[in-house]
């Protein structure tokens, strides 16, 4: 499917930018995002920005929508994984060159976008991971998720030789390739470390840069410290049983 | 050996016409389209497994004989119980199934109502404010 049509497509190209877009996935986050969006728009002006509303409760799609997002509104909750992925899928019908996610929930410093595109403007990457392990300071999360980062770092490593420092980052901005990828193919539950993988073995170059994070403001983490150790287990067997043929994954 | 007497003459008759009448019941759903043909076939032919094995009572000693139970109605039990796990693990397969399209459905709605919003023009100054 292929729908051309709006602003965004005849929209004359401009010197110097790409056509990017910014994926914010929100659930409940009518708090964070009067303060996330314009700074979003701050620090990228000529981007786009992608709200999905995953079903939220709160008047998170109306206060997207009043910061002239677009917003992407899914009637039922279907969890991170399906609601970047319908970011993915409205930035490949739309033939943006750039996607970026940021989480709604304010933690990801929107500065840090433009240091994301630069390796895919470059060429050298179709998937570039923001890391908050590669500078000192920042928020760098509890000891104990410090150490399952850590292993699923190591994890990812012997699974397909990539070198992630920081594989479970929602900040992440992904190139053409890597968006129609990620619109045909990617993961639920817990899909950051496990849509890693998926995309060294379709062939993309994943890169990582440094990036700094805040600790959430306002509501609560979507994996409370007691599920710490189901999130590891749980994604230590996804990154063990990868889909054998991501293409055909939620095939249309 | 147990004789065939293990299993009694009434029992037989009480288990076939459940049976029988479980059979009914899903041609019925199925025939007034409220069962499709694909979910039933499964219980269908398990459940035909299962007259044969009440007709043919030899047929579960042999087998309780051959897996080395000493009492044939446990191997009944053991193949009650795998034919109901086969049943709902048929049911658990369905409903991922189920759920990948639901997900890919639901986005597809968000999708197209996004686009809708867009050609309506609601917030078309605002969705692309870098040419307002």
């Amino acid at each position: 499917m292929v729908c051309l049509v709006g602003p965004a497509s005849i929209r004359a190209p401009k010197e110097d930018t790409v056509r990017a877009l910014v994926i914010v996935p929100a659930y409940n986050e009518a708090r964070s995002l009067p303060t996330l969006l314009p700074a979003i728009r701050e620090a990228m002006p000529a981007a786009d920005i992608c709200v999905v509303d995953d079903g939220s409760d709160d008047e998170t799609a109306a206060i997207a929508a009043a910061h002239g997002a677009v917003v992407l509104r899914n009637a039922v909750n279907l969890g991170i994984g399906g609601a970047v992925q319908a970011g993915y899928l409205w930035a490949r019908d739309h033939g943006y060159e750039v996607a970026v996610q940021v989480d709604g929930d304010g933690q990801h410093d929107p500065r840090s976008v433009p240091l994301l595109l630069a390796p895919i403007a470059e060429g050298g990457a179709d998937l570039v991971i923001g890391s908050r392990f590669l500078t000192a300071g920042g928020f760098r999360s509890t000891a104990l998720r410090r150490a399952g980062i850590r292993y699923l770092s190591w994890f990812i490593a012997m699974r397909c030789g990539a070198r992630v420092s920081d594989p479970t980052s929602g900040l992440r901005a992904a190139g053409r390739r890597a968006i129609e990828l990620f619109a045909r193919a990617y993961p639920s539950d817990y899909p950051e470390p496990e849509s890693i993988p998926i995309a060294i073995r379709a062939g993309l170059r994943v890169t990582e840069q440094a990036t700094e994070m805040a600790p959430r403001r306002h509501g609560r983490s979507s994996i409370g410290a007691s599920q710490t150790l189901y999130y590891l287990m749980k994604v230590s067997l996804a990154l063990i049983l990868l889909p054998q043929h991501p293409n055909r994954r939620d095939a249309r | 050996m147990t004789s065939a007497e293990a299993i009694s003459p009434q029992l037989r008759i009480f288990g076939a016409a459940v049976l029988l009448v479980f059979v009914g019941w899903v041609v019925r759903l199925v025939r007034t389209e409220r069962l499709t043909l694909r979910d039933s076939l499964l219980w269908l032919l398990s459940t035909l497994v299962a007259l044969v094995t009440i007709a043919f009572p030899e047929l579960l000693f042999e087998t309780a004989h051959l897996l080395g139970v000493q009492v044939p109605s446990n191997a009944l039990f053991v193949l009650t119980i795998l034919y109901l796990l086969l049943n709902l693990f048929s049911v658990t397969v369905g409903v991922s199934f189920v759920s990948a399209r639901t997900r890919r459905l639901t986005q597809e709605c968000a999708l197209l109502r996004a686009e809708i919003e867009l050609l309506r023009g609601d917030r078309s100054s605002a969705a692309h404010p870098s040419e307002a």
